[in-house]
């Protein structure tokens, strides 16, 4: 059994087993006829929807936008977040200023901040923009500090002991000690990210990507279209996060496996 | 050759060589459970430039505790220590420790984490590399420079530690239970290798061990400690040249002394146990 769970192509073909069984029940909602079927398009017709929206339609386009507004938005709450985090952990004072802050700022719901992002910035792609950033920025920012608070003495001590300069102790030691939960940090920033994208397009509908196509698709109850832009957008996502876990393992190449 | 190793230190009066220790009446407590616990009560050593000193006694009795006073990642006693007159206050070069624990860096290879120890020596940057494989060599670990330490067994990830205090020729090198997680086999041969270090850098060395046998085998001298407070109980010369004999008969006489001592009710006054050999305390 062990022996078979281990054959990649077995693992993936158990892994579609429950979509594969989540599609025919959809498909079986659809035929049902009734009220139902509005909200259960067909899968027939959710696949030509797809092909329109792929030749003629903006699905790339869309997918090129969702990305790299979660991306630029990783890359800049992300940078951020861990700077700071860092930071904070190294010079406590910091840590004891601006932890109430952070914390009370991380009590409102990310889509909270946008009545208020939309009389400062307007309810542009700033603002998209901004509110992504904002929620990469606290899981990197916490995971950060965690990482770096928590490297072990007897490590630093090592440090000590061959006579590191503050510099040589956070390259050598702080950093790749921290390393483990500064990624965990941007995976979960990496998710959020994708997240507030999404929520964010579909809320103000601005600068294309695949929430505002489904926000489109709503007012137009094109439930065909809304499906596609699910369906890609839970494939992009997933996708984005292997690649991501993959870069991770390499990075972390030193760790032990945990099988 | 081996008369210029065994020549004895001098004496005192004599221009001090480099790596004299000197302690004197040390006392350190911890704070545990909101009170105070002392754990080293009165210690007085004076180790001589060049010499090994091997320390015995029973866990927890402070023997890690005293290393890490000696080499300065704490400063929080009371006493005095110095090394060639200089009082002990922070960690420098010119003395190293191997930890009980090896404390390579999960992060780097055995390569990387040796090459460290040179990071701010002014060995030139390109005799790096070679000092690192020699000392590589050295250890038994040549094949292995690349693995992480979570590659290595306990015993190999030890002598990878040793490697890296090594590397730095320290005046005063302070080794922890060093080849505690070594097999007999390993252990013979790894011990052979420490003596002939010492011999040919001539540094000063002061190792902790639980085994009585290796610490009289290395040891100049052996310190026996006693626990509840930490103190010195005896301290024990080797009268014996390097390399020594294993199969000395003196060597033996001692172990069984040595060990009479450690297993004594704690209560007994230390002076009931006369120990042969030539005593100084
Ligand atoms: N950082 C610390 N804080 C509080 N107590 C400590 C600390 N380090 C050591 N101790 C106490 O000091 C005593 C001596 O510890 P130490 O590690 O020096 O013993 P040891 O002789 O090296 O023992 P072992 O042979 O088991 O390694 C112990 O009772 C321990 O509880
Ligand atoms: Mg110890």
């Amino acid at each position: 059994m062990n022996a078979l769970l281990s054959r990649s192509w077995i693992r993936a073909l158990i892994g579609l087993i429950a979509p594969g069984l989540f599609l025919i029940w959809w498909q079986m909602q659809a035929q049902a006829g009734g009220a139902h079927a509005l909200a259960f398009a067909p899968l027939q017709s959710v696949g030509a929807a797809f092909v329109e929206l792929a030749v003629r339609g903006s699905l790339f386009p869309d997918m090129a936008s969702t990305l790299s507004r979660s991306l630029s938005g990783l890359a800049i709450g992300g940078t951020l977040g861990i700077a700071l985090g860092v930071a904070m952990a190294i010079w406590r004072p910091l840590d004891r200023v601006l932890n109430p802050l952070l914390q009370a700022i991380r009590q409102v719901p990310l889509m909270g901040w946008l009545p208020l992002l939309g009389l400062w910035v307007g309810t542009g792609q700033g603002t998209e923009l901004i509110v992504v950033s904002l929620s990469a920025f606290f899981p990197t920012l916490l995971n950060s500090f965690e990482g770096v608070a928590g490297v072990e003495r007897r490590f630093v001590e090592v440090g000590q002991i061959y006579g590191f300069t503050p510099l040589q102790r956070f390259r050598l030691i702080l950093l790749p000690a921290a390393m483990p939960l500064i990624l965990t940090g941007l995976t979960q920033g990496l998710a959020f990210a994708w997240i507030a994208s999404i929520a964010s397009e579909i809320l103000l509908g601005v600068g294309g990507g695949l929430g505002v196509t489904m926000q489109l698709a709503q007012m137009q109850q094109r439930i065909d279209i809304i499906l596609v832009a699910i369906l890609v957008t839970a494939a992009l996502g997933f996708t984005i996060n292997r690649l991501f876990l993959r870069l991770r393992q390499h990075l972390l190449r030193w760790q032990a496996p945990l099988r | 050759m081996i008369h210029e190793v065994l020549a004895r230190p001098a004496p005192a009066g004599a221009p001090a060589a480099s790596g004299a220790l000197a302690i004197r009446d040390l006392h350190k407590s911890f704070t545990i459970g909101g009170a105070p616990r002392t754990v080293l009560e009165g210690i007085n050593l004076d180790i001589r430039p060049g010499e090994f000193v091997s320390i015995v006694g029973a866990s927890g009795c402070g023997k890690s505790t005293l290393l890490r006073l000696i080499v300065g990642l704490d400063d929080d006693y009371r006493g005095e220590i110095r090394l060639d007159g200089e009082r002990v206050s922070t960690t420098s070069l010119d003395r190293g420790i191997v930890f009980q624990d090896h404390r390579l860096f999960p992060w780097m290879t055995l390569e990387q984490n040796i090459e460290l120890a040179l990071l701010n020596t002014d060995v030139p940057k390109a005799r790096r590399a070679q000092i690192v494989a020699e000392h590589i060599a050295l250890v038994n670990l040549t094949g292995f420079e690349k693995a992480y330490p979570h590659q290595l067994s306990g015993g190999m990830a030890q002598r990878a530690a040793i490697a890296r205090a090594l590397v730095t020729e320290p005046k005063l090198l302070l080794l922890d239970e060093p080849l505690g997680a070594l097999d007999a086999l390993t252990r013979v041969r790894v011990q052979n290798e420490l003596q002939r270090i010492w011999m040919t850098q001539r540094s000063t060395m002061l190792m902790v061990t639980h085994d009585v046998e290796e610490a009289l085998y290395l040891g100049d001298r052996v310190v026996v400690m006693a626990p509840d407070p930490g103190r010195i109980r005896r301290i024990v010369e080797v009268d014996l040249p390097h390399p020594r004999d294993r199969a000395a008969p003196l060597l033996h006489r001692l172990k069984d002394e040595i060990l009479a001592e450690l297993t004594a009710a704690p209560s007994a006054p230390s002076n009931l146990v006369h120990l042969p050999g030539r005593e100084v305390r």
